[in-house]
Order: C-alpha cells, then structure tokens, then sequence
C-alpha cells in the first residue's frame, strides 16, 4: 500500500515535468496550429542555459533559471520568424521542418557545450522528509511547487491579461481575431516565447533528476509531446493531466519491470490513442465532404 | 505513354554503379555498401510517408528489426544466414503492421508521435533486454554463405547488395507508377474522395506501413550479415531523423529522390567525419530550408526545371473556345432501364436520420428515385443536403433509417462499398487529388482491382503493366468525351475551376456508376459552363444512369430536374415536379420567409 502511495509521488513529480513540456507544445499548437517537434529541444536549451548560470557562473538558482526563460523566450520568437511559412500548412512539412530545427538546435549545443553532459546538483539540499512511512525529498516538493506555481501563472495569463485574452482569441478564430485589431503575427510570436520559456523551466527542474546532455530533448520531448496528445491536443487542462498520466504510468512500470518502462510507457500509449484518438479532453472534429 | 519511364538515365546509372567500386578504396567500398543500404530503407518510407501520407517515425526501427532478428537467429540459435533472412523480413513486416494498426484510427502528428513513441519503445527494449544483447549489442554475426564468393568482402559485398536493390528500386518504381501508388497517393491526397472512388483506406493505411516494413526488413538483414554486428545506437531516433532528412531533401513522393537523399546524407555522413557537430548543423538547416523554401524536395526542384526546360505541353488556359459541342454521352455506362418496364427504384432513403452530438441534421428523411430519373434535392443552407448524400453514399453512417440502391439494403455501408456498388458522388468543394494528374485522377475511380489483386506486384509485375496500359487507354477516352484530353498530364490543381468540376464528373463516371450524386455541380460555373453541365446531365441520364443533384441554382434545377425534393431543417417539406414543388406554400416560406408566402398564396 505504501509502495502504491511513494510510486505515485515519484510519478507525479517527473509527470509535472513532463506536463510543463506538454503545456508549452499546446500553447503553440493551439495559437496558431504548428506542431513544434523542436520544442524538445527548446527543453535541453533551457536545461544547459540554467546549468550554465547556476554552476559556470554561479548565479542561485532562481536567477539562473530566469535568465534561461528569458534566453529561450527570445529563441521561440526567432523559431517562430523562420518556420512562420509553415504555419497551418500540410502537417508532415510542419512536423520534418520543426524536427530539422531541432537538430539544428542539438547541433548548436553541441558546439557550445560539447557533446558529453554534465550531471548538475540539486538546487536546494535534497533531504528526505518522512510521513510514516512515505518518503518524500525536498526537491520533489519543490517540482511540484515551481511546476504548479508557472501553471497558475499561465492560467492567470491567458485569463486576466490583455495579452492573454488576445492570444485565447487567436487560438479560437484568427480571422476574427485579426478583425478585432489583434496582431496575430506579435501575438503568435508571444505564444511561442510564452511556451518556450515554460520549456526552460522543464529542463531547468529536471536537469537535477537526469544529465544534462545535448541528446536530453529526445526522451522528455517525446514524452511531453506523447503527453500533450494523450490529453487532447491543444487543451492546457489535458495537457497538465495528460503529462501527470504519463509520470504515473512510467513510475509504475518502472517499479517491478525498470528495463521495459519505456516500453510499457508507449504500448500502453499508443493503446490509450488508439482507442480514444482525441485523447482525455480532446475535441472530435468532423471532416466535412 | 509512359508508365514507368526508363530514359537513358538508368543504363547510365548502372554502368556507373557497376564500375564504381574499382574507383573506391576498401573503406569507400563500405561506405558505398552502406548508401546502399540507407537507399533501401528510405526507399520504403518514401513508399509509407510520402506516398501514403502516413506519418511514420518507426522506420528506422524497422530497420532493426530485420538487423536484430537475423542476428538473434544466427549468432544466438545457430540459424543459417539465408533461412533466417525471410523469417527476419517477414517478422519486420509483421512489425510494420502492428506499428501500422494505430493509422486505422489517427492520423498526421497523432499517428507521428504514436509511431515515434513506438521507436522509443523498440530502443529502449534494444537496450535493456538480455537476448539483444543490451547496449553493447550483438557482434560477429556470421556473414552470408555463398560457394565461390567470399561475403566478408566489401567488393563482393556491393555487388550483392546492388543487385538487391535493383530490384527493390525496380519494384518501388513499379508500384508508384500504377494502381497500388495512385491509390496511396489518392489516399495521400484526399482520405474521403479516395473512399468515395472505391479505395479501401484501411487496408491501403496497413499496406502503406507493410511495404515500408518490407523495405526496411530487406536492407536490415543485409545490415545485420554485412556489417555483422548491431548495435541499439544504429536504429535509434537520430537514424530515424537522418531517414527523415533524407526523403524531405529528396523529394517526398520520388523513388529516385529518396534514393538521392540517402546517397547525399550518408555520403556526407561518413566522409566528412570528425565534423559531426557541424555537419548535424548543415543537415539541419538543409531540412529547415528545405520545407520552408523547396516543399518538394530535389525532386521537385528537378521536375519544376525540367518543365520549364522542355518544349511547353500544348494546354490552354481555359477551355477552348469555338463551336461549343456537347461532351457525348459514356458509352462505357451500362444500360440498365428497358424502357418497357415499369420504372424501378433505384435509390430509397426510409426515415434516415442523422445527429451530430445531439444536433438533428436529418430527421426522419424519406425519398424515392425511380431508375433514370434527374432527381433534385434543393433546400437552404443548413437544411442537411449534403448529410443526405454523405448518408447514401456512406461516407456517414445515420443513426437510424434505412437505404436501399435498387432495391437492396445498404444501411450502413462504407464509402468504398458504396463507390463499388455503383454509387458515385461529386463533392460541394471539389475534392479531386490535387497532386494527381487529371488523367491518374480518372483512373482512380476506373479501375477496380480488389486488395489482393496486388499480389500480382510480386508474382507477375508484367500483367500489372499490362492492366495499367489499358486502364490508361480508357481513362484518356473517358476524358476525350470531355474535351479533356489536351490536360490529361496537368495536375489536377493547376486547370481552371470550371474544368476541375468537369473533372471530378469525369472521375465519377469512371466508376461506370449506375446512380450519380452531383453535389451544387454549377457551384462556380459561368453561364455558358452550366449551359454544358444541363447538356452534360441529361447525357448522363439517357446513358442509363440515375441522377440527383443537390442545387442551389433554381434554373438549372428548374429545367433539369423531373422530380424535386424540398429540405429544411433536416426535414422533407415538399416534393413532386418542379411545378409543384415551386407553388408549394411550405416551400416558398422556407426560401423567402412567411409574408411572402402569404402573398403568394393569396
């Protein structure tokens, strides 16, 4: 019973991450239908941009990870000048030209940081705190506080802020958005800085857990990515749900059988889409003859 | 009449590729065995993805599961080479299917990242098993038996592997330029007209993924025997971006442009070692410029230069003015009316209704069409025209009702069943295949091959190119009869709108159908184009085929139709002969409001 309970936490404290991954994915993807592959690679940028800060330069932690949002906010805003032609057009170029990006991106950290990663300590002490007989470490209660803290503060963006609304507004008919007096290409810009920046506090948080190494984006990318579709794609509440689904499965698979967690992860995924093809929150939508 | 065309191009390609190796040092032997390879495999996700449309990020998985299955079976269970080969190409296959059954239900970036989850999975399972070897992999696999020739030689190596894939290109080339491409890229191009001319899309979806398999699973066992030792690293996610890369820089739907692509990125690859960073940051960009500025990829650029280059194909940009003649009549529909017969039924729609999440797009809708009947359905915007015809010709299935094609119950049944039933449908927003040309477009619907007649790609390829010769033929006289013969090799796109519908009636004729649903036909036309489309139906119709039209253009309507019935709201108001139905006070109100029709009842 106690191992049910101490899986679950472990589960949802890499599932929060995994969900701030996927929020960044729907973000876009509901503003102005581009589905961003390189957006996993967004989340090593911003992991490497914080290590830097925090260990090179030894700024705390906090301001480290602020510059990283700051510095992937600015490189969603270029992501989005170059593949701006690709917005809302045939999916498979969308998807190659995003993937093209992202290899230009891993290549780039490569360059820069070399290709062997770095492990990265522990921001704050990583003490276990027990209750009963549940152990639960510091720095999964900080995951979980930093990842639920920037969804409120998206939540409140997209809800109580001019820029928000407009961008809500975008997502729901950019014809009529555009009529409004929104500037959809600023507002579209704004979204992929907003979605990028909530990738560098992704990999900010989980460079601790894993290595920070330029290949990282391909197994928490996927995941996020997974995880956002599993939700319904586009929707911030799936994706939030989603991204803790896909923490939960992958920490229970990992108990008894850790070698085929991934694998269990993904059958089990690609059984879930099958099934029900819009995910949990997903809208059907019709092709109309 | 090319179908697949042979220029002067491949005898010089394989004289090339024969003398090569004598310009090669061993290590460039290798790597030249190893574009080979890479050639294959992209080869087959061309065939998947830029054929089929179906977004597969597995392929490089596939790959190692012909790789890994031979090895397993020769280094661990003793297996000859050449007895573990099929069963390693077919379990590939096997792979590829079940990799394949999630397309049945999603598509586009769904089914990417499905597949690409499933890649994961396979690597991760690469990895951590024990009979895989784990992440050190499987080495000394034994090389290939063969009396006489030594298979540890790269020499010898790239000559097997050639002749291999001359082969394999010969049958990838085969298939895109006959039935089983057209129908993937018609698939490709437009998922519901393709279902609408009789293609099974499942089947197509999973046949995609097969040969895509099946390509993967050839190149993987030579892979696995040639280079004799695998590794989880080979098949992970950045082979399966390299693949990727090389079909988008080479050109989507080519066979030839994927197997430029491979060359260029493996070459590249392999060459220009110890720039790994750098040259991962050029192959990137390429890609990026590549969608954003060169969609098409090389092969496109190629075919573009190569028509500006050639002597213009003799087309018009509209249709050719002069004595407007009538388009005769398809001699190819078959009678079905004796006219002394009492007129049969041959459309009967029973009390169909239809809700979309609760809203009632039809409710309780009954008509009937007498066998070589023009038949109108006319109604308001909104009042379920169209639902009605996605009812009849399967394309929705309604929630209750029942219909009945000359007198046989086909509730229920799926467009491809309908289309072979003899159901064919125009569409209200023209949906013909735009990368199709005109004349593939026809021969889409005309030929009626069943699934299985594919097997003729493996047993007899000769009696494919036979078939297709005289579908060609028919297709460019179907067109004929509508003056569209001169565009025949244009893509459908590229004609202008009134053409592109007389296409779309084209491609449904071509089904030989024995009832035609024409969706708002005139939608578009100018005055004298819709002068032809009367002609043009009342033609169809003494052909021996039944017509209803959905219309929005009352004088067409007026003139053509026999028999109208009246929508709105999901419901039938009216029907009878266009008088009738035009004194109809029901009718007048749901067109022009209640005042109105006080008036004109008074």
């Amino acid at each position: 019973m106690i191992w049910i309970l101490q899986t679950a936490i472990g589960g949802l404290s890499t599932g929060a991450v995994y969900a701030l991954v996927a929020m960044g994915f729907s973000i876009v993807y509901r503003t102005m239908g581009l589905v961003n592959f390189a957006h996993a690679d967004v989340v090593m940028i911003g992991a490497y941009v914080t290590v830097t800060f925090f260990l090179t330069a030894h700024l705390p932690f906090g301001v480290s990870l602020l510059a990283a949002i700051l510095i992937t906010g600015a490189l969603g805003v270029v992501i989005e000048r170059v593949l701006r032609p690709l917005e809302s057009r045939d999916l498979n170029l969308m998807l190659i030209g995003t993937i093209g990006f992202g290899i230009v991106l891993e290549s780039l950290a490569i360059l820069i940081w070399g290709s062997f990663g770095t492990a990265v300590p522990t921001p704050i002490p990583n003490l276990p705190l027990r209750f009963g007989g549940l152990v639960v470490t510091t720095y999964q209660l900080l995951i979980l506080a930093v990842a639920g803290a920037v969804t409120a503060l998206l939540f409140w963006f997209l809800d109580r802020t001019k820029l928000g609304t407009a961008m809500q507004a975008v997502a729901m008919d950019r014809v009529a958005a555009t009529a409004m007096g929104v500037d959809v290409a600023a507002s579209n810009a704004l979204a992929f800085a907003v979605g990028s920046g909530m990738a560098a506090v992704a990999g900010a948080l989980v460079g601790p857990l894993l290595y920070v190494s330029p290949g990282m984006g391909a197994s928490i990318g996927v995941k996020g990515f997974a995880a956002a579709i599993l939700g319904g794609f586009g929707s911030i509440p799936g994706a939030i749900v989603g991204g803790l689904v896909f923490g939960l499965v992958e920490a229970f698979s990992s108990g008894p059988l850790s070698a085929y967690s991934d694998l269990i992860t993904f059958v089990v995924f690609a059984l879930a889409m099958t099934i029900r093809q819009t995910g949990i929150f997903g809208e059907r939508t019709v092709d109309r003859a | 009449m090319r179908i697949v065309r042979i220029g002067p191009g491949t005898p010089l390609l394989a004289v090339v590729l024969v003398v090569l190796p004598v310009f090669l040092d061993l290590y460039k032997a290798h790597v030249a065995v190893l574009i080979l390879l890479f050639v294959m495999v992209a080869i087959g996700l061309s065939l998947v993805m830029g054929f089929g449309g179906q977004v597969n990020l597995a392929q490089a998985a596939f790959f190692g599961t012909g790789a890994y299955v031979s090895a397993i079976l020769t280094s661990t269970y003793g297996w000859n080479p050449w007895l573990a080969a099929p069963v390693a190409i077919l379990s590939t296959c096997l792979m590829a299917l079940v990799v394949g059954l999630p397309a049945l239900r999603v598509q586009s970036h769904y089914l990417g990242i499905v597949s690409l989850g499933l890649a994961v999975a396979f690597a991760s399972l690469l990895t951590n098993a024990t009979f895989t070897g784990g992440a050190s992999g499987i080495s000394k696999i034994p090389p290939l038996p063969m009396p006489g020739v030594d298979l540890t030689d790269d020499y010898n190596d790239y000559y097997l592997v050639l002749a291999v894939l001359a082969l394999l290109v010969a049958l990838a080339r085969l298939i895109a330029g006959t039935t089983l491409g057209r129908r993937l890229r018609a698939m490709r191009d437009d998922t519901l007209a393709a279902a609408a001319s009789g293609i099974e899309i499942p089947y197509y979806r999973l046949l995609a993924f097969l040969l895509g398999g099946l390509f993967a699973g050839v190149a993987g066992v030579f892979y696995a025997h040639i280079v004799r030792y695998v590794s989880p690293d080979t098949f992970g996610l950045d082979t399966m971006f390299l693949l990727l890369a090389m079909v988008i820089i080479g050109g989507q739907d080519s066979v030839w442009g994927a197997a430029v692509g491979a060359a260029l990125l493996i070459a590249a690859r392999n060459l220009l070692t110890g720039l790994e960073a750098y040259q991962q940051l050029v192959y990137g960009a390429l890609i990026v410029a590549t969608v954003v500025f060169a969609p098409r990829g090389l092969a496109g650029a190629a075919s573009a230069a190569r028509r500006r280059l050639s002597f213009p194909w003799p087309t018009l940009p509209f249709p050719v003015p002069g004595p407007r003649r009538p388009p005769a009549p398809p001699p190819s529909v078959p009678e079905v009316r004796d006219p002394g017969a009492p007129a049969t039924v041959a459309l009967k729609v029973e009390a169909v209704s239809k809700r979309f999440r609760g809203l009632a797009a039809l409710s309780e809708v009954s008509l009937e069409v007498a066998a070589g009947e023009i038949h109108g359905i006319i109604g308001p915007n909104g009042s379920g025209k169209t639902t009605l015809f996605n009812v009849i010709s399967g394309i929705e299935r309604p929630n209750g009702g029942r219909v009945e094609v000359h007198g046989r119950d086909v509730t229920g049944r799926r467009a491809h069943q309908m289309s072979r039933l003899g159901v064919a449908r125009t569409f209200q927003n023209l949906r013909l295949f735009p990368r199709l040309t005109v004349v593939e477009n026809v021969m889409v619907a005309l030929d009626r091959d069943p699934v299985r007649a594919h097997l003729r790609y493996l047993v007899a390829p000769w009696s494919v190119l036979a078939r297709e010769r005289r579908h060609r033929e028919r297709a460019l006289r179907l067109l004929a009869e509508f003056r569209l013969e001169s565009v025949a090799g244009e893509p459908a796109v590229s004609l202008p709108y009134g053409r592109q519908r007389q296409v779309e009636i084209a491609r449904a004729l071509a089904g030989r159908p024995s009832l035609l649903l024409l969706d708002e036909p005139a939608a578009g036309l100018n005055a004298a184009e819709q002068e032809d489309l009367k002609a043009l139906i009342r033609r169809i119709r003494d052909a021996g085929v039944t017509v209803i039209v959905i219309e929005h253009n009352m004088g067409l309507v007026m003139s053509v139709c026999e028999r109208l019935t009246v929508l709105a709201h999901g419901r039938v108001i009216a029907s009878g002969t266009p008088w009738e139905v035009s004194r109809d006070a029901q009718v007048i109100e749901a067109y022009l409001g209640r005042d109105t029709a006080h008036q004109e009842a008074v």
